[in-house]
């Protein structure tokens, strides 16, 4: 089982006069097994520079990545030997086809010539993958991306870390790409940074904030849902319903929203126990058809902590 | 998956080697520099048969080819190895290469090395056509061998010093094509400008300067003073002098193995830590 850590993780960018502000500022989280961590921020919180560090493309100012306990920094081969990694926008060699960029980077982690064609085999039904003999320079921008996923999970390291992986793919190829993590994460340690709350939502088991260099919250998708349980829930009901009826809702609910003849959305104090008397009443009213939160609770819990923390323009 | 099951080093230079040989091979720098060497002895082949009519010997004709490739060293060298390392920083390839279990070490000389492969092709092209102009004008007996096989063991050592040098400048840059277009820049019309300089006009010995080291190549096979001045009368009691230097061969190759190791050196550390930032 992988073990990833960093500790007081402090990176600035440039020297002397012209370092600026820390990117990231003694950032410390560990997470050991299988799993999958959602690590969510806006743009230029610090995300993609931690996941750098954790893959030695950066050096950092202070502190300590390790995988396995090899620091990074001191010992990268070690460190990434049961790491696969897509940071950024990695491009194989344009020339190399389909098959030769995965077959690489199988040789260079120890793929016996006779078990690669097998290993990319497998690859290629999962992810969809272009003709294997297409030149990578060639490809789309989704297709190219759904080789260096299939690059970094040849040889099944046991640490996947990714950067937004779905960026740049369309929804068929998202779905693809959420249900291959959702199976991985059984077996496998997935660190993967995501703008996509309805991504991380369905993929991730447990999640990190980080804003402006700095770790707000570090907690299971579970207890974070709880704790920034949304404060308005969207209730459609079987059939069209005159806004009359719905004062038998009296003191629950703070404002309704119409959102169509059958569908309204109702804000309230936010509290699990009038979240489900205004259950009972709708249901009392007319036969409900669906009652959800108005929106995801990780996106709560993202706009709450942004806001906390004085960023009042958090990434969509 | 864990160490144990990770390649050693050398495993994975021959792999970084090979994959990177493959890639040269395809790109189009590499065909286009082997139609350019091939106009270029192919013409410089034709012109020899004037120099056969005129009496020189085998020795001076293939001289002649031998000259001439410091200046296309250098130009086959900064095409080949001028984005060698910039190619990691500056486009995606880096984010592709970087995150894998590799010693940055072992991919820098897997690159050199297939670089190094794909000069030398170009090289032996560049020695094979005029060589085979020389035995057809000049029959076996009349190509001084030795002279020959020393020439092109120089030719091999300006290889790796002039690819040393076009590492060197390819790290210190992010973007490819600026990396490419600096390193012939200054690797040609640079080291062109300091030797005519310092050599030619100021009478001092261009001892630091590449272009200078490769003049070596010829040498094995006709002799040249190491320092000749000679002045010109341009009227009025005035004249101009200028200085014609050589280097001694054992010269000649410290420069060049100099080159090759102080530049392989630093770039390998420039490597090492630079970050990918982009």
């Amino acid at each position: 089982m992988v073990r990833i850590e960093v500790e007081a993780l402090t990176k600035r960018y440039g020297y002397g006069r012209a370092r600026g502000l820390p990117a990231l500022d003694g950032v410390s989280f560990s997470y050991e097994g299988s799993g999958a961590i959602g690590y969510l921020g806006p743009n230029g919180a610090g995300k993609t520079t931690t996941l750098k560090l954790l893959t030695g493309l950066l050096r950092p100012t202070a502190g300590v990545a390790r995988i396995d306990g090899v620091d990074v920094r001191v010992h990268p081969k070690r460190a990434m030997a049961d790491v696969g990694a897509v940071i950024e926008t990695p491009e194989p060699y344009p020339s190399q086809t389909v098959a030769e960029s995965i077959e690489m980077v199988s040789e260079f982690r120890g793929g016996k010539t006779r078990n690669i064609a097998r290993e990319i085999g497998d690859l290629h039904e999962k992810l969809d993958l272009p003709p294997l003999d297409q030149r990578t320079g060639r490809l789309s921008k989704g297709q190219r991306q759904r080789v260096v996923i299939a690059a970094a999970l040849i040889r099944n390291p046991g640490a996947i870390i990714l950067d937004e992986p779905t960026n740049g793919l369309d929804p068929k190829e998202r779905i693809l790409i959420r249900n291959l993590l959702s199976e991985l994460k059984k077996d496998h340690l997935i660190l993967m940074s995501s703008h996509l709350m309805q991504e991380v939502t369905e993929i991730c088991d447990q999640v990190i904030f980080i804003n402006q260099g700095k770790l707000l919250l570090r907690d299971t998708v579970e207890n974070v849902a709880t704790r920034f349980q949304s404060r308005a829930v969207d209730v459609e009901f079987a059939e069209p319903l005159p806004l009359e009826r719905l004062a038998k809702l009296g003191s629950l609910i703070r404002t309704v929203t119409p959102l169509s003849d059958r569908r309204y959305r109702f804000a309230f104090d936010g509290s699990v126990s009038t979240r489900a008397e205004i259950l009972t009443n709708c249901v009392g009213i007319a036969p409900v058809v669906t009652y959800e939160s108005a929106s995801l609770a990780l996106e709560d819990a993202y706009l709450s902590l942004m806001q906390a923390n004085g960023n009042n323009h958090p990434a969509s | 998956m864990d160490l144990a099951q990770l390649p050693s080093d050398f495993a994975q230079w021959r792999t970084a080697f090979a994959r990177q040989w493959r890639f040269y091979l395809r790109t189009s720098r590499f065909l286009g520099l082997l139609l350019f060497v091939l106009i270029v002895v192919v013409a410089f082949t034709a012109v020899s048969i004037y120099q056969h009519d005129s009496g020189a010997s085998g020795a001076d004709y293939m001289y002649g080819a031998a000259g001439e490739l410091g200046t296309f060293g250098i130009i086959i060298g900064a095409f080949i190895g001028g984005d060698a390392i910039a190619m990691d920083f500056g486009s995606g390839t880096g984010y592709f290469m970087l995150v894998l279990p590799v010693k940055r070490l072992v991919l820098l000389l897997g690159r050199f090395a297939a670089a190094f492969v794909t000069s030398l092709i170009l090289i032996v092209v560049f020695f094979c056509v005029p060589l085979l102009g020389g035995i057809y004008f000049w029959g076996v007996a009349g190509i001084p061998w030795l002279g020959f096989g020393e020439s092109v063991l120089l030719a091999a050592l300006y290889a790796l010093a002039v690819l040393s040098t076009a590492f060197f400048f390819s790290a210190l840059f992010r973007t490819p094509a600026v990396s490419m277009v600096a390193t012939i820049l200054i690797l040609f019309l640079g080291f062109v400008i300091v030797d005519a300089v310092v050599g030619t006009s100021l009478g001092y010995e261009p001892w630091f300067s590449l272009l200078y080291a490769g003049s070596v190549i010829g040498l094995p096979l006709v002799a040249q003073p190491h320092h000749t001045v000679m002045t010109t009368h341009i009227g009025a009691g005035r004249t101009i002098t200028t200085h014609t230097w050589f280097p001694y061969i054992w010269e000649g190759v410290v420069i060049l193995v100099a080159y090759f190791v102080i530049f392989l050196v630093i770039s390998a550390v420039i490597y090492q830590y630079k970050e990918t930032k982009g």
